[in-house]
């Protein structure tokens, strides 16, 4: 059966070049308004140039009658994203990334006459492993003389998260997900430590832009605008560049980092068929996509990539994820796409009927999910009973592989030691129960020594 | 009695209602940044200039300086 086409509700800002969804197919409407701009962007070479350097998504003119409304001048097919995630589910190192492509893309653009009109993080996404802009449409010829629309945007967007959570706190990051236009820069302002009054770029692109945001705040009349040369765009880009680049991983305690540098809580043998079962099981049930809950740095996430399997690992803690996003990189693991995000709050829809932001169940189920010493961080120390988690397993995958940690685990007995013991259903057995309410348990194995249990679960 | 104390607090609304910041919805959020911009464009195109500058400079005392293809 056909579906009725759809604009997609994340895009309806932009009459320019939005996007809609057409019997399971995402395509973007360039409309003759934007005719210009889309005409200069193929013909100058610039989208050449950024499918070469991997900075733009690549897309396929397609026949207009595929168009949603009568105003369309091209109608185009961009190359599919297998998961799209949010700013503020990035890391540090990612927003650092995405800053730093957006620049990239900008001064290309420069050297065709060409500008980005928008610079929200939203524009970009991570997919094979590194940071791409998504919006083809933002792109759109230089006015000479004008300054950069855009510039109020990265700064919010870019500058100043970054800013605060490499001098006040890499946590702040989830900030992005209450301002979606990007943090105002005078609350970044008051949140900086005035340490950072030394810096000059975050003096200039946080402070006196402050500044002059309140100034002209309540400036009705119609302001003369001086040219902007070619030079000053030039110094403003590069400055943005310099600030950007002058911000460097933040430090900070994580509590899991180390998480499998501990060995108590496995031997080598449960380690090694821990290992085995997964990769077999991932194998057996040849995913094409799979999200890993609680994926701490993504140790078994990799085993996934490895195959070649677009991957999730999405974990609470942000220097986890930032450590996930640096290993891949420096591998050159093209299939794993980090997030931060907590099962016990994951990521809700936002924005405009909170449908502009999708929520991360709507972004799924994927084909397999891994829940590998989770289970017991939910029901003990988050308190949410078994047939709860079992209903989330479902939101998450088709499959799962969960690992189910008894009670008698040293892991679970300091979960146990400073507080009462009210989980008396805590058991594999009742776990199983619940289990077979929304999946069939296809495999069930014995982790070695460890006292833990893989399952293997599949939809029914 | 009452009736005076009724237009004292009236007044007090009125007077508060005076000094209440004003609400700017129809101006562009961005033209702070705007007008920013301007100010500070002069600056950086200074800063780009110099570090071209610099460069050069530092091309004309490096041992090592080999025709690059802008400097012809």
């Amino acid at each position: 059966m056909q579906d009725e086409p759809q604009a997609s509700p994340a895009s309806f800002r932009d009459p320019r070049g939005f996007v809609f969804t057409r019997d399971g197919i995402l395509y973007r409407q360039i409309s003759h308004g934007h005719a210009p701009d889309y005409d200069r962007l193929i013909s100058s070479g610039l989208y050449q140039e950024l499918i070469d350097a991997g900075s733009l998504i690549a897309h396929q003119e397609v026949a207009s009658e595929l168009a949603l409304s009568s105003d369309a001048y091209k109608v185009i097919r961009p190359e599919r994203v297998p998961f799209v995630s949010y700013p503020y589910e990035w890391g540090f190192a990612q927003l650092r990334d995405a800053a730093l492509l957006t620049l990239a893309v900008q001064s290309a653009a420069m050297t065709r006459d060409m500008t980005l009109r928008d610079a929200t993080a939203f524009n970009v996404t991570f997919h094979h492993g590194r940071p791409v802009m998504l919006d083809t449409t933002s792109l759109g010829i230089l006015e000479e003389g004008q300054p950069w629309v855009a510039y109020r945007q990265f700064c919010q967007h870019f500058v100043a998260p970054l800013a605060l959570m490499t001098y006040r706190d890499v946590r702040l990051g989830q900030l992005g997900r209450v301002y979606l236009d990007g943090i105002p820069l005078d609350l970044t302002r008051d949140l900086l430590p005035s340490r950072t009054r030394t810096k000059a770029g975050l003096t200039m692109h946080v402070r006196m832009h402050a500044g002059s945001q309140e100034r002209h705040e309540d400036d009705a009349r119609q302001t003369e605008r001086k040219a902007f040369s070619r030079r000053s765009f030039d110094g403003l880009i590069d400055s943005l560049r310099r600030t950007v680049e002058s911000m460097s991983e933040p430090k900070g305690k994580s509590t899991w980092r180390r998480y499998y540098d501990e060995t108590d809580h496995y031997s080598d043998a449960a380690s090694a068929k821990k290992e085995e079962l997964v990769e077999r099981w991932i194998a057996e049930t040849d995913p094409s996509i799979v999200w890993d809950l609680g994926a701490n740095t993504g140790r078994f996430s990799r085993i996934a990539t490895a195959k070649g399997i677009d991957t999730v690992a999405i974990d609470s803690d942000p220097f986890c994820i930032d450590q996930a996003y640096e290993d891949a990189r420096r591998a050159g693991d093209e299939h794993l796409t980090p997030i931060v995000s907590d099962l016990t709050n994951p990521s809700p829809g936002l924005g405009w009927e909170n449908r502009e932001r999708s929520s991360l169940d709507e972004r799924g189920p994927a084909d397999l999910a891994l829940a590998l010493a989770v289970i017991h961080h939910l029901a003990i120390a988050n308190n949410v009973p078994l047939p709860l988690i079992v209903d989330q397993l479902a939101r998450s995958g088709r499959a799962v592989i969960v690992e189910f940690v008894p009670k008698t685990d040293p892991k679970v007995q300091r979960l146990l030691r400073d507080r009462e013991d009210i989980f008396g259903d805590y058991s594999e057995a009742a776990f199983e129960e619940s289990a077979e309410e929304r999946f069939a348990i296809s495999r069930r194995e014995a982790v070695a020594d460890s006292g833990r249990t893989l399952y293997l679960l599949e939809a029914r | 009695m009452r009736a005076r104390a009724f237009t004292i607090a009236l007044l007090v609304v009125a007077f508060t209602c005076l000094f209440l910041p004003v609400a700017n919805a129809y101006v562009d959020p961005g033209s702070g940044s705007f007008i920013f911009q301007a100010l500070i464009g002069g600056l950086l195109a200074v800063a780009v200039a110099f570090r071209v500058f610099w460069r050069r400079v530092l091309g004309v005392f490096s041992k090592t300086r080999r025709e690059s293809p802008d400097s012809s």
